[in-house]
Order: C-alpha cells, then sequence, then structure tokens
C-alpha cells in the first residue's frame, strides 16, 4: 500500500510524489476562479524526481495525493492545484509532463475505443473551461471537453463518500471525528462547495442534484477582502494571520450593545456577534489601527459564519440531514471548520452537524476525471474505489494530529 | 485551537441598529383630569340643547358616556379639520378639548436618534349653526357609532443624529415634550412642572443616554424591548398608512395597498448593525426565526475601514458613483463573459463578492472607494435578501409539515441601513426575487426608521391610537419637506414669521442650496440636524429617491364612505400621474396657474405687503413641493392629482391665505342669485321630461365657471356670467360626450317597461360657488325637493379655489330661498333658515310639509374627494341615500370617474381641459359628461318599491 494524501495541515509541505510522465493518462481539470485544480491518474514505477515540477508547485499551490496500488503496477491519482492567474504554469506543467493520451487510455488499460479521436482531448469544468479554452488549444493543443460543474462537484463527492471510508468528517472544538456514512444511506444530503463563490447543491443521488441556493460571499471574498484589508500576499498567509486574530477588537458583540448584558429574551448571549466590523464604526481608528490577524479572524468568522448560516438554513428547508462542506475555501483550516461547525449548531439548535471532505478542494476535477468513466473507461475508477476503500483503512490513525 | 470561549461568541445574530429606545411623556394626572372634564363638558352633563349650542360633533359626546374613566380622552365635540400649519394652526380643532396630552417616544441607535411625539393643540371655538342643524336633522346624535379612543392630533417624525444629541435634547425641551407636551404658551402660566417624567427606552442607547436624559430634562428612561417595538410599530404603519408598504424593482416604486386584514403572518426583516429576521403573526406575537451578523454596520465597518468614508451616508453617496464589476468577480468573469445558463446564473452574476481583488496586483489605494462602497452594499444587501427568503422558504416547508394553509405573504424590510436609499433596495429586491424564484417580493415602508420609535409610542397604554383605521389618518407634508428629502432634519418650522423668512433666506441662498439652514437661534430646536447643504446640479441628488415622511394628522372624526360599493378597491384618482409625461403636465398646469392664484390669494387679503411677502412665500413653497415631486414622484406617499391639489390648498393655508378666493365667490353669489329668479321662472314653464334636460344642461352650462380651469378664467374677461351661462347652456349639442341623460330620465319618468322612480334621499356633490352653485345645482335641487326626494347639498369643509364651501351654503340657500317657495320649505325643514330652528328641535320632520333639504360637510378641503376619508356627517347623511349627484372636473372626473357605488350615481361635469377631455373621453375641451350608472349592487338599506 502507498501512503496517503497528506492531511489538511502539511499540504504545504508538497509531499509530491511524482509520476514518470510516460504513465500519465486521464488528466481532468477544474478551473475556477482563483484556482486551478487537477486530477490525473498515473501507473507505473518510476521514483519520484522530477525538480522540474517542483518549482510550479512552490508557488502556493498545493499538493495531495491519492495513490493507489493496481495489478502490481504503482498506479496513482494525483491532486494538484494552481493559481488560476498564474495558469501558465499549469500549462507548462502540462506540456512538461507529455500527457500523450491525455484523455485517453494509458498503456497498460484494456479498451481502445476511439483512441485517435480522444488523443487531444481532456476533461475540464469550472468557468475557466470555456474561459481558457482557446490558451489550452493554442498553447497545447488540446481542447478541453467541458462537463457540467455542478454535475463533476457531485460526482466528485458522491465518489469520495462512498469509495473512501472516512472521507468525510466533523470539526468541532478543535476535535476531528471521523464519520462513517452508510452508502445505501448516503442521500439526500446538501453539498456545499466553498470556492470563490458558494454553491449549495440538493444531492438525491447518483447524478440526481439541484444547485438550491448559493452566494457570492466565499472564498474570494475573503481572500479578496482580506488582501485589501490586510496586504498579504497570499490565502494561507492570510488563513494564517486569523489564526493569531481576536474578532472582538472589531466585531460588535451584543454585550457591545447591551452593556455587556446578554439579550437572552431572543437567545443571544453578550458575546455574540451583533454585526461584523460593526465596532469599526464609531471608533476613530483607521485600518492601519487595526492589527491585521484581528481583521482576518473577523473576516474569516463573518464569511464562515455566513455560509454556516446559509447552508444550514437550506438544509432545513429541503429537510436534509447531512451537510457536507467542500471547495477550496475551506483548506482544512480549523478556525474556519469551527466556525462553520458552530454556525450549523447553533441555527439547528444542535440538531445538524457540519461535515467536512478530505479531498474538499478537488471535487470537481475529480468528478471530472470520473467523466471518463461516462465514456466507457469504467474500470479505472471502479477498481480506484475498490482500491481506495483499502487505503482509507490506513487514513485513520495518520491524521490524529490534525 | 478554537475554545468553548470562542465558540460562544460566534453565534449569530443580530440586533436592529444600535437599539431603540423610546421616551414618552405620560400624560400626568393633571391632563388626564382635563381630559375627564372636557369630555363632561361635551355631553354628559348637558342636556339636548345645551348640546346643539355646543360646538359641535354631538355624537362623540354621546358616545363619552360609556368611557372608562381611566383612559384619557380627547373631547371631540366641535372636532374640525383644519389646515396644515405646523405648530399653532392645528388639523385638528379640538375646542372642547381643554389641554394638550402629548406623548414623546425615542429611538436612539447608534447613528441615528428617532422621535415620534404626538401633540394637539387648542384652537379656536367653530361656533357653526350650520353644524348643529344638520346633527339634529340628521339624528347624529342618536347614530350607533363606535366609541372612538378618543385622541385626534398629530403624530411627527423627526430625525436627529446620535452624535449631535444635544439637539435632539433642545428640542425636546422647546416643545416641552418633556413635561407632557404644553405647548410654550400654557405651560407658562400653569408653572414648570418638576415631576419626573418617565419615559420608555429600548435598545443600547438606552443604557449609554440615560444619566444624560436625566440631567438636562429630568427624564427617567424605562426601556422596551426592542423586538417588540420593532413590531408593534410596523403592525401599526401597515394598517394605518394606507400606502406605508411599496416595491421597488429597477429603481422603480409601486406603492402596495394592503388589507389589513390579510396581513399576517409576515416577515419583518429589520437591517440594524445587524439583522433580525422576524416572523410577526398578529399584534404583540412574533418570533425572531433568523438574522445575520452582516448588516448596516458590517457594511459601514469594513467601508470605514476600507475608504476612509466618515459617515454612513458619505459611504452610501459613494457606492451611487461605483462600479463593482472592478473588484466583484462576475459569473462572466470565470465563464469568460458566458452565462452559466444551466443554473440560472447570467454573465453579470456576482460569482464572488471582491473576488477580483484577488488576482489583481493592486493594492486598497489602486481601487476606487466608490467601487469598493459599491461591492460592500451589493454584498451585503444581496446576503440580507437571501437570508430573508430562505427564512420565507423555510416557514413555508413549517407550515408544511404542520399543515398549516397559509404561509408568510410578505417581506418587509426596514431598518437603518436601507435609507430609502435605491441601490440598496434594488439589490434587495433583486435577490428576494432570484432567491425566490419570482415567488417572493421585498417590500419597503416609507416610515422605515422609525419602527422602533413609534413601537415604543404605542408602548404606553393610554394612547388611544390603536382603535383609529386607515381612513382617520392624513398625512401632510410640512414645507421644509422638499427641502431635505428624506434626510435627517429637526422640526418643522414654527409660526408663519419663521415660515415666511425661512422661505425668503431660501431663495436669497440661490437655488443651489437644497437644504435648509437653520433659521433659529442654536440651542432653541433642533433645526440644525439638517444635513450639510448639498450642491444641486444637474445631477440626481443622492437622497432623491428618499421619501419624505409627514405628519400624520389623527382625525377621529372621518370615515369611508358608506355608499362605495368596494371600499377595498376604490382609488379616487382617475389620472395615474405615475405616467411620468401626465405629472409633467399637470406640473406645468399648476405652475402657470400660480401667478393668477397669488394674485388672488394677496388680493383676499387686503393686498397689503405682509400679503405679498406671504403671496411670494407660498409660491416659493408650492414650486419647491412641485419640484420635490418632479425629481421624486412618490417622495410623499403615493402620488394622485388629488392630492396635487389638496397640497396646493394646504400650501395656501400654510401661509394664512384662508380664501383666496372669498371676494370673487362673493360677487358671483351676488350676481348669480340677482338671475335666479328668472331661470326659475323660465324652468317652471316647461313640461317635465324638457325641464329636467334643461336642469341637467344649467347644471353643465354653469360649470363652465370654474377658476380653476386656465381656459375658463380666460373665458371669464369675454362677458357676464348670465350672458355665458345662457350662451353654454345654448350651445350643449345632444348627444354630450358621455350621455346617459335618456337612462337617468327613464329611470326618473319611467318608460313602457318600468314605473318611475322616486328617490328617497339624494346626495348632491357640489363644485363652484356663483353661477354653478346658484343656476347649476340648487335648481336641479329644487327639482329633486318638487319630486318628494330629500336634498343633501355636500360642500367642502374648507375653502378650495371657488368652491362653495358647507359654511357658505346656507347662506346661499336662504337667499335663493327668497324666490322661490319649493326651496324655503325645504331649508326650514332641514334647518336651514332661522325660522325653522325651534321646529327642528321639536321634531324636525312632521313640522314640515316638505321634503328637508339640508347641507353637510365632506370633510375635505380640496377640488376633489377622496371618499376613503369623508367627514361623519357626510357618512351619517349618506345612510338613507340612493341618489349621488357628482358634479364637477374635481368630483366627477379627476377623482371618482370610475367610482362605482351601492346606490345609482349621476357624474355630471364639463370638461375644461384638452388633455383631461382628450384621455378620459376621447374629445375635446368644452365636451360634456353626464354619465349615469345604476346602484352596482342593490343595496339592503334601500328600498326600491
Amino acid at each position: 500500500m502507498e501512503s496517503v494524501g497528506t492531511e489538511a495541515a502539511n499540504m504545504g509541505e508538497r509531499e509530491f510524489k511524482s509520476c514518470d510522465r510516460d504513465d500519465v493518462s486521464h488528466l481532468s481539470l477544474d478551473i475556477g476562479g482563483s484556482l486551478i485544480k487537477m486530477v490525473y491518474f498515473s501507473s507505473g514505477s518510476s521514483s519520484p524526481s522530477d525538480d522540474q515540477k517542483d518549482s510550479y508547485l512552490n508557488d502556493g499551490t498545493n499538493t495531495s495525493i491519492g495513490t493507489s496500488n493496481y495489478n502490481g503496477l504503482r498506479e496513482k491519482l494525483h491532486f494538484l492545484k494552481f493559481e488560476t492567474s498564474k495558469i501558465d504554469e499549469c500549462i507548462k506543467f502540462i506540456s512538461s509532463k507529455h500527457l500523450r493520451y491525455y484523455g485517453s487510455l494509458n498503456p497498460g488499460g484494456q479498451d481502445n475505443k476511439n483512441l485517435a479521436s480522444e488523443d487531444n482531448i481532456i476533461k475540464a469544468t469550472g468557468g475557466g473551461a470555456f474561459k481558457f479554452a482557446d490558451l489550452f488549444k493554442e498553447k497545447l493543443g488540446i481542447v478541453l471537453d467541458k462537463v457540467d460543474e455542478m454535475s463533476c462537484l457531485v460526482a466528485g463527492a458522491n465518489f469520495l463518500l462512498k469509495a473512501v471510508n472516512h472521507e468525510a468528517f466533523t470539526y468541532m472544538d478543535g476535535r476531528k471525528d471521523y464519520v462513517q456514512i452508510n452508502h445505501k444511506d448516503l442521500y439526500p444530503y446538501l453539498l456545499v462547495n466553498v470556492g470563490s463563490g458558494v454553491s449549495m447543491i440538493k444531492v438525491d443521488g447518483d447524478n440526481e442534484f439541484e444547485r438550491v441556493s448559493g452566494t457570492s460571499v466565499g472564498g474570494g471574498t475573503f481572500w479578496g477582502l482580506g488582501r485589501l484589508l490586510t496586504k498579504c500576499q497570499s490565502f494561507d498567509e492570510l488563513l494564517e494571520l486569523s489564526r493569531q486574530g481576536n474578532n472582538r477588537v472589531i466585531d460588535m458583540l451584543v454585550g457591545d450593545i447591551y452593556g455587556g448584558t446578554d439579550y437572552s429574551k431572543i437567545g443571544l448571549t453578550s458575546t455574540t456577534i451583533a454585526s461584523s466590523f460593526g465596532r469599526a464604526i464609531s471608533a476613530n481608528k483607521e485600518l492601519d489601527d487595526y492589527r491585521p490577524e484581528d481583521v482576518a479572524r473577523s473576516l474569516l468568522r463573518m464569511i464562515s459564519n455566513n455560509i454556516g448560516q446559509i447552508a444550514y438554513l437550506n438544509a432545513l428547508r429541503f429537510g436534509l440531514k447531512r451537510i457536507i462542506f467542500g471547495g477550496f475555501f475551506i483548506r482544512g483550516h480549523a478556525y474556519t471548520m469551527d466556525t462553520i461547525s458552530v454556525a450549523v449548531d447553533f441555527w439547528s439548535k444542535g440538531e445538524a452537524k457540519a461535515l467536512f471532505l478530505r479531498h474538499e478542494g478537488f471535487l470537481g476535477a475529480l468528478g471530472a476525471f470520473m467523466n471518463y468513466e461516462k465514456n466507457g473507461f469504467t474500470d479505472i475508477t471502479h477498481q480506484f474505489m475498490e482500491q481506495s476503500c483499502e487505503i482509507a483503512q490506513d487514513l485513520v490513525c495518520k491524521d490524529e494530529d490534525l | 485551537m478554537a475554545n468553548l470561549r470562542e465558540r460562544e461568541d460566534h453565534r449569530e445574530l443580530n440586533i436592529g441598529i444600535g437599539g431603540d429606545l423610546n421616551i414618552d411623556n405620560l400624560a400626568d394626572d393633571k391632563s388626564k383630569l382635563n381630559f375627564d372634564t372636557g369630555k363632561d363638558r361635551g355631553s354628559t352633563v348637558l342636556g339636548k340643547e345645551e348640546q346643539l349650542r355646543d360646538k359641535d360633533m354631538g355624537p362623540k359626546a354621546g358616545s363619552s358616556i360609556h368611557r372608562s374613566l381611566s383612559r384619557p380622552q380627547l373631547d371631540l365635540s366641535g372636532a374640525a379639520i383644519q389646515g396644515n400649519f405646523e405648530e399653532k394652526d392645528p388639523a385638528i380643532l379640538l375646542p372642547n378639548q381643554s389641554d394638550d396630552i402629548s406623548h414623546l417616544a425615542l429611538d436612539i441607535g447608534g447613528s441615528l436618534i428617532k422621535l415620534v411625539y404626538f401633540s394637539r393643540h387648542e384652537n379656536q371655538p367653530v361656533n357653526d349653526r350650520r353644524r348643529k342643524i344638520i346633527k339634529a336633522r340628521l339624528g347624529i346624535t342618536n347614530f350607533n357609532r363606535r366609541s372612538f379612543p378618543i385622541l385626534g392630533g398629530r403624530l411627527h417624525f423627526v430625525k436627529f443624529e446620535t452624535a449631535k444629541i444635544n439637539e435632539c435634547l433642545d428640542f425636546i425641551y422647546s416643545k416641552q415634550l418633556h413635561r407632557g407636551g404644553m405647548d410654550s404658551r400654557s405651560w407658562q402660566t400653569e408653572g414648570p412642572n418638576t415631576e419626573s417624567t418617565v419615559i420608555k427606552a429600548t435598545g443600547g442607547g438606552a443604557y449609554k443616554f440615560a444619566d444624560l436624559f436625566k440631567d438636562k430634562l429630568g427624564i427617567s428612561i424605562e426601556k422596551e424591548d426592542e423586538m417588540n417595538c420593532l413590531v408593534s410599530g410596523a403592525n401599526y404603519l401597515l394598517k394605518a398608512i394606507r400606502h406605508e408598504a411599496f416595491t421597488h424593482m429597477e429603481g422603480r416604486k409601486e406603492f402596495v395597498q394592503l388589507d389589513s386584514n390579510d396581513l399576517y403572518p409576515y416577515l419583518l426583516v429589520n437591517i440594524g448593525s445587524g439583522v433580525s429576521i422576524i416572523k410577526v403573526d398578529g399584534e404583540g406575537v412574533f418570533e425572531r426565526v433568523s438574522g445575520t451578523n452582516v448588516g448596516g454596520g458590517t457594511y459601514w465597518g469594513l467601508g470605514k475601514l476600507l475608504t476612509k468614508c466618515k459617515s454612513f451616508d458619505e459611504l452610501l453617496e459613494l457606492s451611487q458613483r461605483g462600479d463593482n464589476r472592478t473588484i466583484d468577480m462576475l459569473v462572466g468573469d470565470i465563464y469568460g463573459g458566458m452565462d452559466y445558463s444551466k443554473i440560472g446564473l447570467s454573465a453579470s452574476t456576482i460569482a464572488s463578492s471582491f473576488g477580483k481583488a484577488i488576482s489583481e496586483n493592486k493594492e486598497i489605494d489602486d481601487y476606487r472607494p466608490e467601487d469598493i462602497s459599491l461591492s460592500l452594499l451589493r454584498m451585503i444587501s444581496y446576503n440580507i435578501g437571501q437570508a430573508s427568503v430562505v427564512a420565507k422558504l423555510i416557514d413555508i416547508v413549517i407550515s408544511y409539515l404542520n399543515a398549516l394553509r397559509f404561509g408568510l405573504k410578505r417581506i418587509f424590510f426596514g431598518g437603518f441601513f436601507i435609507r430609502g436609499h435605491a441601490y440598496t433596495m434594488d439589490t434587495i429586491s433583486f435577490a428576494v426575487h432570484f432567491w425566490s424564484k419570482g415567488q417572493a417580493q421585498a417590500m419597503f415602508l416609507r416610515h422605515e426608521g422609525f419602527l422602533g420609535a413609534l413601537g415604543a409610542f404605542l408602548s404606553y397604554e393610554k394612547h388611544g391610537l390603536d382603535d383609529l383605521l386607515v381612513h382617520q389618518f392624513v398625512e401632510r407634508f410640512p414645507m421644509g419637506a422638499p427641502y431635505i428629502g428624506g434626510n435627517v432634519h429637526g422640526p418643522p418650522l414654527g409660526d408663519l414669521n419663521e415660515k415666511i423668512s425661512w422661505m425668503e433666506k431660501f431663495v436669497l441662498k440661490g437655488t443651489e442650496i437644497t437644504a435648509p439652514v437653520p433659521m433659529l437661534s442654536p440651542g432653541t430646536t433642533g433645526l440644525g440636524g439638517f444635513e450639510v447643504p448639498s450642491s444641486r446640479g444637474d445631477s440626481l441628488r443622492p437622497d432623491a429617491s428618499k421619501l419624505n415622511v409627514g405628519v400624520l394628522h389623527l382625525i377621529p372624526s372621518l370615515e369611508v364612505f358608506p355608499l362605495l360599493a368596494d371600499p377595498k378597491t376604490y382609488e379616487p384618482n382617475t389620472i395615474d400621474l405615475s405616467d411620468h409625461g401626465e405629472l409633467e403636465y399637470w406640473f406645468k398646469v399648476l405652475s402657470e396657474h400660480m401667478p393668477d392664484l397669488v394674485d388672488k390669494a394677496v388680493a383676499s387679503e387686503g393686498g397689503t405687503d405682509d400679503a405679498k411677502r406671504r403671496g411670494d412665500a407660498f409660491a416659493r413653497a408650492f414650486s419647491a413641493h412641485l419640484a420635490r415631486l418632479m425629481e421624486e414622484p412618490s417622495a410623499y406617499g403615493k402620488l394622485g392629482l388629488a392630492h396635487l391639489l389638496e397640497l396646493r390648498e394646504e400650501c395656501l393655508r400654510e401661509f394664512h391665505f384662508h380664501d383666496a378666493y372669498r371676494s370673487i365667490k362673493q360677487r358671483e353669489n351676488e350676481a348669480s342669485l340677482a338671475v335666479l329668479q328668472d331661470l326659475l321662472m323660465e324652468l317652471d314653464s316647461m313640461d317635465e321630461e324638457s325641464r329636467l334636460l334643461t336642469l341637467i344642461e344649467g347644471v353643465l352650462a354653469a360649470n363652465i365657471f370654474d377658476w380653476g380651469s386656465r381656459a375658463c378664467v380666460d373665458l371669464y374677461h369675454k362677458g357676464t356670467i348670465i350672458e355665458i351661462y345662457r350662451m353654454s347652456r345654448d350651445k350643449m349639442q345632444r348627444p354630450w360626450r358621455v350621455d346617459d341623460f335618456d337612462i337617468f330620465k327613464e329611470r326618473m319618468f319611467g318608460s313602457a317597461e318600468k314605473k318611475p322612480h322616486k328617490y328617497k334621499r339624494a346626495l348632491l356633490f357640489v363644485d363652484n360657488s356663483g353661477a354653478d352653485i346658484v343656476l347649476g345645482m340648487l335648481p336641479l335641487a329644487r327639482e329633486l325637493l318638487r319630486r318628494g326626494t330629500e336634498v343633501v347639498l355636500v360642500g367642502n369643509s374648507l375653502p378650495a379655489l371657488n368652491d362653495v364651501t358647507a359654511m357658505e351654503l346656507p347662506e346661499i340657500v336662504a337667499e335663493a330661498a327668497k324666490h322661490c317657495d319649493i326651496l324655503r320649505a325645504a331649508a326650514e325643514a332641514g334647518g336651514l333658515l332661522v325660522d325653522a330652528m325651534i321646529n327642528v328641535q321639536d321634531s324636525p320632520r312632521e313640522s314640515s310639509l316638505s321634503v328637508p333639504l339640508m347641507v353637510v360637510e365632506n370633510g375635505c378641503g380640496s377640488p376633489c374627494i377622496d371618499l376613503r376619508q369623508v367627514s361623519s356627517e357626510l357618512a351619517a347623511a349618506a345612510k338613507d341615500a340612493d341618489l349621488i349627484v357628482l358634479e364637477g372636473m374635481g368630483r366627477a372626473l379627476h377623482t371618482n370617474y370610475n367610482a362605482t357605488f351601492k346606490c345609482d350615481a349621476l357624474k355630471v361635469a364639463m370638461v375644461k381641459n384638452q388633455r383631461l377631455a382628450a384621455k378620459l373621453i376621447n374629445g375635446n375641451i368644452y365636451d360634456s359628461v353626464c354619465r349615469f350608472e345604476a346602484a352596482t349592487s342593490p343595496s339592503p338599506s334601500l328600498s326600491f318599491s
């Protein structure tokens, strides 16, 4: 068995297991507003060694790798991220891989239909699949086969929830608990994908879903506003700042309004946030008078809280018992998850729990990858599913330090 | 790692902005005593004869016997509607109420202090014989009315900036609101009342400023629950104000008429610093179902950090010029300009608020503050709209689960964040529309900022406002309204002289000033609360879309005209002024008519320098109102022509022109009366049927005399009254443009198939003085009387143009009766002639052989009439009426042309306006309208056989 994807906290360490270029196949992309997520499949026995690749991955992208051992070969599913603004690096990366076969079967595969026509096609989703289609065509001669974003998110999530035993977990008060979900009792659930914006999707079955809600206040807002307010250079830096902040400096709490007392009549304690950034109103302070840490913290709270609330309310509206959060905003960040969890807990009066996914950021890319299956390449995913079930067993003990 | 403490504070919530604080003065014991005294004086003690001699409205006095003494009540006997002067000239006259009641309520928020107070004023007694007679005649004293919690007066809505709380304190002090509201004249004589007044308060400001109020005014603050206040304030407004709620889509306001019986449950979203989403199920029954901490405080707080704006309004104003696309990531940005139509997202939908700030190498200073403000505003408004819809949708689910048939009907948004800001409202509306897939509509409230203060006001047990109904409120806009838009403002100006000098200074300042400059010395009023004057220029003022909040006049004596077929759907105005072309036209008409009107008004006051000064001030004030309405037609609520015309009359009264056409009316009455005898002889020589035709022709012909019509004013200079009258009548070529005369005739005289119909009582809504009443309507009245129909002449309560008033009618009738036995007998029977007084009191009906001719006032002082708000005596007179005759353009065309009634109605007018003629009847100026409509559904109260 191969070792498993890094846990969230270690993502930045780039435990990237490179793969032999010859064996790379089935690459899929999710090109979002801020990030490009890439999933590809490799097989072969080459050892990781590629210095050249590292330079791309250094730039604010995180990687995680799921691997699987199949038919005696080391077969791996790779998960990579690039910033959308640095799409050239992504293109260079693909180019460097010499993905001969792109969406087609790798040499070890069995099924050989339509090889020729599949040669230069890769599955892609996200808005960028449309926006950058010409770029890919021009630079790589690749045709992006656009797959609907929501379908991909759902397919990716369904796959992970079914294939990986300990994909989902709750996070409360710093404690992470994996949740075993019975495959037969998976549906319906609410999938909340927190990317630049937020989509809320009611999932009723393998390919049955509806986007029931969403909000423009998402990861892009956190990062965009945060950048303006703190001059951070990266999303992760901003997240890190928020860890050290105290939101009470800037948020107006119930106690601030009610002279330190609760407004218990409507169930609000004095420490409840009455108005995010509300204190910035009255104080004679400028932006520079606030610690960036505190600003980042308030911002994170505001956005996480809001997402948690809207998600829960939508779950309530449709009577959904599970709310699963994915998307790159979360990044396994403890405080983010905690805030979302608390919002769900608060609004549901303890009835509902927020669930998070280990592969949170790759739902769309994975879903696009799964889409090859529809074209007849069923085995890989099926086999991968089987394999990954075993892998998952090992995950439990490796994530304790989260 | 997060710990428990942290966990606690992320709970959301919201709270309306700083919280509400209401202050109010309970009427002290002394004033209670006075109420009781007044009440006794009104009726219980006095015998019937004394009652008649007493000023007025006996019925209310009669009912007061049953009132509980524990409730302060006003003596409404003698109540009369008056002009809209701010201070010394009350709208409602309660001559028998000996003392003022005032209540004050405050809502002290983080940025604004909202103040609601009630005032009532002493007033000169109205000694009107006609009213006593009509009461006796119509038996109003025995009329079984519901007993009002009697309270008439005015409700004022005033805002101050919290930062300038001293202005608020000064204002309260200058109005003596902390003493129970005695005005400055009376409190001095009675000596200061040093008893501590208790004022209820709600929200955070109550704590913060409690000591200040205690120190400065000796007021003790008592806290009222914030949510309670919001809800009761909203409930009240939605029930009491006809066009309180409106939708706002793509910059367009539409007022919504709500059925107060079909209001609950609804969702109230109060956007303060945070947001509360409250489900309201009824009076005092509500639950805070949701909320969010992303609210007005977030907008302002984040906005302040990002843009360095100094005030909330500055930030809002910035957003006005912003372009959010520079910062927000749109669906099109992600999809390369394409829509994501599969899930209903267009390219311009915001995918991620502030999402573009990610990818560009820009610092905060590289963005325009305007764009930042707009992005922020959209983000927050949109989020609130969404949260509200979700709450509504959840309610639908819960209702469904609980087998409740009715879910939330509407979503209302209030709170300081909105501030009548068009873009905010549009964004919220859009979000609600979008997320509900068009199933829900956001509604906003004209008094949005005053929910809490009003709720606090209502929390006083003894305000008596609960029982007032929508038709008993009249909202009027003080002179300063046009200049302040919806901005923060202090009190209306006080006496006439202040008003005039204010107007004059305004003019001196030139047109660049749009906000008034305080005229009174600082420290005496709250006038300093005005916004900084802003430049007008060509650009739209950012506050242009804001709505004005007027003074709410509470007039318990008003009633809905009982003969309206369907009061719920009744709309008085025929022409829709929301059509901008129509609006422009009428503004032009009114502006052009202004110099002539000013001349008349000044002449009516003797042409003195003082009168000229007032005339100029009037012209400026009314012009300013017109300009304001051109800028924002909805500024004063739903605008109809009737309102516009009434506004003009109110402005005249505001500058003490009580009857600009007095001398003209007198002259024309005399001239017409002089020729009446000839006319009556001519009529009497005809057979019945041709006489009826001649009478209707006469009404139409005489209706040409109208000072409200520019065309007719020109005509006036070309001949004498009787010449014009005869010429005009002779030119009546049937068929008229609208000609139901034959139907009316058949109704009167019968035909082969139908029996003649004898009307029991006819209400004649008369129009102008002079020929119109004397040569037109009186002869028609006489004919009806001759046929055994009781006739009630319905005249204006207050002068408007040259319209004949109820006060003037008895004299005209008396004069006419000198030439006509029929009129004399009927007038005697109706108590209009002095000789008949004794008979009236003894046994009104049996004492005379004739059916009576009576006069009632209609309750308004406008050339038009809104039949939802008429005087109680007209309502009483309508009880037995089975024929209504509406005469003249104002009452039969501009308003009520499409009104349907429970009894037969005849609408007769000559169209003296080309545009109206073209629009309404597809005809020309001087075309005639004679529209007859049989009762829409036979009313049980009418006995036809």
